[in-house]
């Protein structure tokens, strides 16, 4: 705007943003900084700048001789990957089955589903653990794959279905008569074009299910493995007296999420905002 | 009209629909009602066999001095988690409404915390709340001699609680204000100026009724996510201090049925808790699509 208003307070809004962001930012730049610095210094000057900076922490949580920290990250990384792979999947072909289906069956499955967006998993936990158990794929990490892809489906599905309607029916019927079948059609064709709709689906069911506590934690178990949040849970108990490893720890299982995050920016704020403009 | 053959629509749901589908009843649905089932009985899987006991549980629930708190607890924080994530959310959206890089970075700030582990973001609180933390190191250090037990005051702890569960939420609602705020057209604005309105003015006329997705969206998730809250107390406070104080409905659920294995009693507060957030959602849907306009 140029009107004499805006050019004549032009510094009172970045100044406001910058001061408002700062008190924000409080809670994040004390673990940045403390990271860096050797544990007795946390207590004694917790907002001090790391000078020099160390990496003590870092490396003694990377060499915990019980490898807590990559025992996790391997099973973090195990079970988001395959949850949210198979939940594509699965998500993006039940999508296609109610994008295309008029029935009225249909809509009631696609009410089921919807509802599930909103069931707390304390509702059903105790219930799942017992069916778990049933099966033997309570504390595995397969009974938490497929507790996540049960759970998660709905969110799946919500997206991917806004997206397929947008998909003109006459391009898969022409494929159909060209004499391709229905999973080939939906592989080749429809699936390529639904690259935001995947993307969104990626990146917030990977968030989610990295970053989930309460399922992992009751799913494994007390004693059978852990992920980097319940991980993280259990070592605050022996690391009380340790922040720095408690800080180095935190920041170690949060980096591949930021740097997901920070790679994919855009996207994410796509994703966010396409549901929000929807309602 | 195109005559599909029923063969393959019946293939389409076996092939497309089926696997899905199965998964979902089997590990959302059918443990939905295995819960209404239990929620009838005293059922306690170290402590066979259970009895059918009708709505005993549901009668108890509610002379239930401890699930009562539990009520009173998730009330408040429910209604502090609605409120000032959005209002604030809003405030930093207008706020950062600008383009440029600076603006860029300070959303990203905001952000951040909403990819953040809801433990990761309870512990930095935690070690910032403690009674000899930063905080209140920094409050002593400017004069104040008793600073308040932000955490160990049982009347204080859940204000507490809630409060960082605001912090991680507000950065959702910016972004989602932010993405309503650019589906506001510049010459309504213009117009409005031009007929002489001010900034209250346009924003009370044009902006805030354009809004109203962005708000309906954020209470929605504001609403389930705050019904569910259960890391948070359970890193942050236990439940505790004292009896009951921040422990929510969602928290006493796995107490009550997964640590003293109450299961049937616990089923019921799972179901109580079940039709509280389904009703509430649908009466807070309703409510907010009606004051959505179309552009």
């Amino acid at each position: 705007m140029t009107t004499v208003d805006g050019s004549r307070r032009s510094w009172l809004r970045p100044t406001v943003a910058i001061l408002v962001s700062a008190i924000f930012f409080v809670p994040l730049y004390y673990v940045l900084v403390n990271v860096f610095k050797p544990g007795d210094r946390i207590a004694q000057e917790p907002a001090s700048v790391p000078l020099p900076p160390t990496l003590t922490n870092i490396h003694a949580v990377l060499t915990r001789p019980d490898g807590l920290f990559w025992v996790s990250l391997a099973n973090s990384m195990l079970v988001t990957l395959l949850s949210i792979i198979v939940l594509t999947v699965l998500s993006a072909m039940l999508g296609h089955y109610l994008a295309r289906s008029a029935k009225r069956w249909t809509k009631v499955l696609a009410l089921i589903l919807l509802a599930g967006l909103m069931i707390p998993p304390q509702v059903i936990l105790i219930p799942v653990t017992e069916v778990l158990r049933l099966t033997g794929m309570m504390a595995t990490l397969q009974g938490l794959v497929l507790f996540n892809v049960g759970y998660y489906v709905p969110f799946g599905v919500f997206v991917f279905t806004g997206f397929i309607r947008g998909v003109p029916v006459e391009l898969e019927e022409a494929a159909l008569l060209d004499g391709a079948n229905r999973m080939q059609v939906f592989w080749r064709i429809v699936f390529p074009l639904l690259r935001p709709a995947t993307a969104s689906v990626l990146i917030f069911l990977g968030v989610w299910i990295w970053n989930d506590f309460i399922d992992p934690l009751i799913i494994l178990g007390p004693s059978q493995g852990t992920t980097v949040t319940t991980g993280i849970y259990r070592s605050i108990g022996q690391y009380q007296a340790d922040l720095g490893s408690v800080f180095a720890l935190m920041f170690l299982a949060t980096l591949p999420v930021l740097i997901f995050y920070l790679a994919l920016q855009k996207q994410f704020v796509k994703g966010l905002t396409g549901g929000a403009t929807k309602g | 009209m195109r005559r599909k053959p029923i063969l393959p629509r019946v293939w389409h749901f076996a092939s497309f629909g089926a696997p899905g589908v199965l998964i979902y009843l089997c590990f959302v649905m059918a443990p939905i009602l295995i819960s209404f089932g239990y929620s009838l009985t005293n059922h306690n899987p170290f402590n066979p066999p259970s009895e059918f006991v009708g709505f005993e549980n549901y009668k108890l629930l509610f002379q239930d001095e401890q699930f009562l708190t539990a009520l009173w607890v998730t009330t408040i924080l429910t209604v502090i988690v609605v409120v000032v994530p959005n209002v604030l959310g809003l405030g930093v959206a207008l706020l950062l409404d600008r383009k440029g890089w600076l603006y860029n970075a300070l959303r990203s700030v905001f952000f951040t915390p909403v990819i953040l582990s809801s433990v990761v973001v309870s512990i930095i609180w935690t070690k910032l709340l403690d009674d000899r933390g930063p905080v209140n190191d920094f409050l002593r250090a400017i004069g104040v001699d008793h600073p308040p037990g932000w955490l160990s005051d049982p009347d204080l702890a859940l204000y507490s609680v809630a409060s960082i569960v605001c912090w991680q939420m507000l950065g959702f609602c910016v972004v989602v204000y932010l993405a309503g705020l650019q589906g506001v057209p510049a010459e309504l604005l213009e117009a409005a100026e031009i007929d002489g309105a001010g900034p209250v003015r346009r924003f009370r006329a044009v902006t805030w009724p354009l809004l109203a997705p962005s708000l309906t969206i954020n209470t929605v998730v504001l609403l389930i996510s705050a019904f569910k809250t259960y890391d948070y107390v359970k890193v942050v406070t236990n439940g505790g201090p004292g009896s009951g104080t921040t422990a929510t409905i969602a928290f006493n659920v796995l107490a009550t049925g997964l640590d003293a294995n109450h299961v049937g009693y616990a089923s019921a507060m799972a179901v109580v808790m079940l039709v509280i957030v389904a009703t509430l959602t649908t009466i807070v849907l309703r409510f907010l699509r009606l004051r959505e306009v179309d552009l």
